[in-house]
């Protein structure tokens, strides 16, 4: 049973971290002062452990978070104002409330950690000394996944999955289009920032297209993978509104993804050579440099962590939230990065404060858009079992849904972009 | 033992979550319920329900009654009110930690 009954609490309540399967470690050298936090990161994952850590400990804790941009733009969302539903504006963030909660911002680049001497080295030489350590760099593009893709390449074949510039140049393209261009998209291989978002990111172009009356303009997929995320809603969704105009090419169909040339333009498969007016390159995916470095990854290029607590496995002192982390069957969304960082910033202060403990809870909501009020989601919740995080109750929009309940979907992911981003930078 | 919600209370007085203020009258006190438990488990309600208005398809939970907040989760348990989003978070919520959650909303403030 997942439940936490009152027997379970009994146990915990006595601080046993134990109690938990959490490797109990001494209490930091409180001798000094308050025991400090570091926080990598300013994202959902990062932003998100800071607030929620320096809140609920009260001043008891020392946070800082280092992050080396002044506003945040988030991907999430970034697909709506390709389509033209929201203006860039509104998907950026600063973070005056993160300040205002409590946290020290600091606003540089990490360059390196010091693991045994418990400190992050900023740009600049200076040294961070921290009791634990949470870092949520998100990902690095692996650009050369992609043949003849790099980021000089990217200026012209935008990938846009970063914020800021990548996606208004992505934007700036797309509007540029006239009836009759052809629009190819290379989708990435698992494991990858937002899986529905490619498929989200086509129906915008799907709309956009319409929108301004194209009837000959084209949208070509080519995906590393045999399926992906909500395929039979998305597929619906696209015969209905769009219909002809997206075609879904898989290995069997394309034979292989050769590579791209950003000089000529062009995108080669096995069976065919492309020269599409818009090139979306989206590459294969691994945790930023800076936890990379630190040699906080495994072979997958990803941080392997404690399922309990999000504890990094390979430093007991360190804890990897959002995309960066190997976190079982959760999607990397920022729903979860959010979500994994309330029970890691849980799981440090009952460390460093002898706050309570309770077991890990996780979920994931991740809304699409296909086309104007036709909205589609799927989420699960998600728990450790036998040391990986796994998913139960997972749903999944249906076919053949009404237009009254693809609209309310639509309402609701407005609603939760408001509500999370202020559950991450106040 | 989960009860199914009487099919009286309608969906969508449920979901307007209106009801609140009057049912409240009537809920039991809080004493039992874990503080704790209710305010770390509140967390994960925050993430979409932190920034609520009153025409938010996302409704305002903070304040609410404490007998309505457990009919209405409840219900999502039981898969008696519909969204699945909701249906899924209340299906791992024992009677206890539903408890400890509505104790926490009833005085909780909206964070600013
Ligand atoms: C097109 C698109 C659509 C998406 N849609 C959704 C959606 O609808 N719902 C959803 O939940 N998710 C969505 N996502 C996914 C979501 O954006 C990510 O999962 C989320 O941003 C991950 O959060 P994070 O904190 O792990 O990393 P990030 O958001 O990448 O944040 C990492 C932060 O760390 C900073 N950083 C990196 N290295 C260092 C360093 N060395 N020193 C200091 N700071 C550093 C960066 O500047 C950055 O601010 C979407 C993504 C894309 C691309």
């Amino acid at each position: 049973m997942t439940n936490i009954t009152r027997r379970h609490f009994g146990i915990m309540a006595g601080a046993s971290l134990s109690a938990l399967g959490l490797p109990v470690l001494s209490a930091p050298s409180l001798a000094q002062g308050k025991p400090r936090v570091v926080v990598i990161g300013g994202g959902p994952g990062g932003a998100t452990a800071a607030r929620y850590i320096a809140m609920e400990s009260k001043g008891a804790i020392d946070v800082t978070l280092i992050e080396p941009q002044k506003t945040f733009t988030t991907c999430f969302f970034s697909n709506l104002y390709v389509g033209g539903f929201r203006d860039y504006k509104s998907l950026t963030h600063n973070y005056d409330k993160v300040k205002k909660g409590g946290v020290k911002v600091v606003h540089s680049l990490a360059t390196s950690i010091d693991r045994d001497k418990k400190q992050v080295v900023l740009a600049g030489g200076v040294k961070v000394p921290y009791d634990r350590l949470l870092v949520a760099p998100g990902i690095d593009l692996k650009f050369d996944s992609v043949p003849g893709y790099s980021e000089k390449a990217a200026e012209v074949m935008p990938h846009a999955w970063k914020p800021g510039a990548q996606t208004q140049l992505l934007v700036k393209k797309l509007n540029a289009l006239k009836d009759g261009d052809q629009i190819v998209m290379i989708a990435p291989p698992n494991p990858y920032r937002c899986p529905p978002g490619p498929y989200e990111r086509v129906s915008m172009f799907a709309h956009v297209l319409k929108k301004k009356g194209h009837t000959k303009s084209r949208i070509v997929i080519l995906d590393p993978k045999p399926a992906f995320s909500k395929q039979g809603v998305f597929t619906e969704g696209w015969e209905k509104h769009y219909p002809g105009m997206i075609e879904w090419q898989d290995p069997k169909i394309h034979g292989g993804i050769k590579g791209v040339d950003a000089k000529t333009g062009e995108v080669k498969t096995d069976f065919t050579n492309y020269k599409p007016a818009l090139v979306n390159v989206i590459p294969a995916q691994h945790a930023g440099k800076i936890a990379r470095d630190a040699g906080l990854t495994n072979q997958t290029g990803y941080c392997p962590i404690d399922a309990a607590s999000m504890k990094s496995t390979v430093d007991p002192n360190i804890f990897v939230v959002g995309d960066a982390s190997i976190a079982g069957e959760m999607p990397k969304s920022a729903f979860s990065a959010n979500s994994q960082a309330k029970v890691a910033a849980m799981v440090i202060r009952a460390e460093l404060t002898q706050s309570r403990a309770f077991p890990a809870r996780y979920s994931n909501t991740c809304w699409s858009l296909i086309a104007p009020d036709d909205d589609i989601k799927v989420g699960a919740s998600y728990e450790p079992v036998d040391g990986a995080i796994k998913a139960s109750n997972a749903f999944v929009s249906q076919r053949n849904e009404s237009a009254d309940l693809r609209k309310q979907n639509y309402k609701e992911s407005v609603d939760w972009y408001n509500g999370i981003t202020a559950d991450i930078f106040g | 033992m989960r009860r199914a919600m009487p099919a009286r209370i309608s969906a969508a007085l449920l979901l307007a979550m209106g009801g609140g203020a009057a049912l409240c009258l009537l809920a039991p006190s809080a004493q039992g319920a874990d503080a704790e438990l209710g305010r770390y488990l509140s967390s994960e309600c925050t993430t979409c329900h932190g920034a609520s208005k009153s025409d938010s398809t996302i409704p305002i939970i903070h304040g609410l009654g404490e007998v309505h907040f457990v009919e209405v989760i409840k219900a999502y348990r039981d898969k008696a009110l519909p969204n699945p989003v909701m249906q899924n978070i209340a299906a791992r919520l024992g009677d206890e930690e539903i408890a400890a959650l509505a104790a926490y909303f009833a005085t909780a403030k909206k964070p600013k």
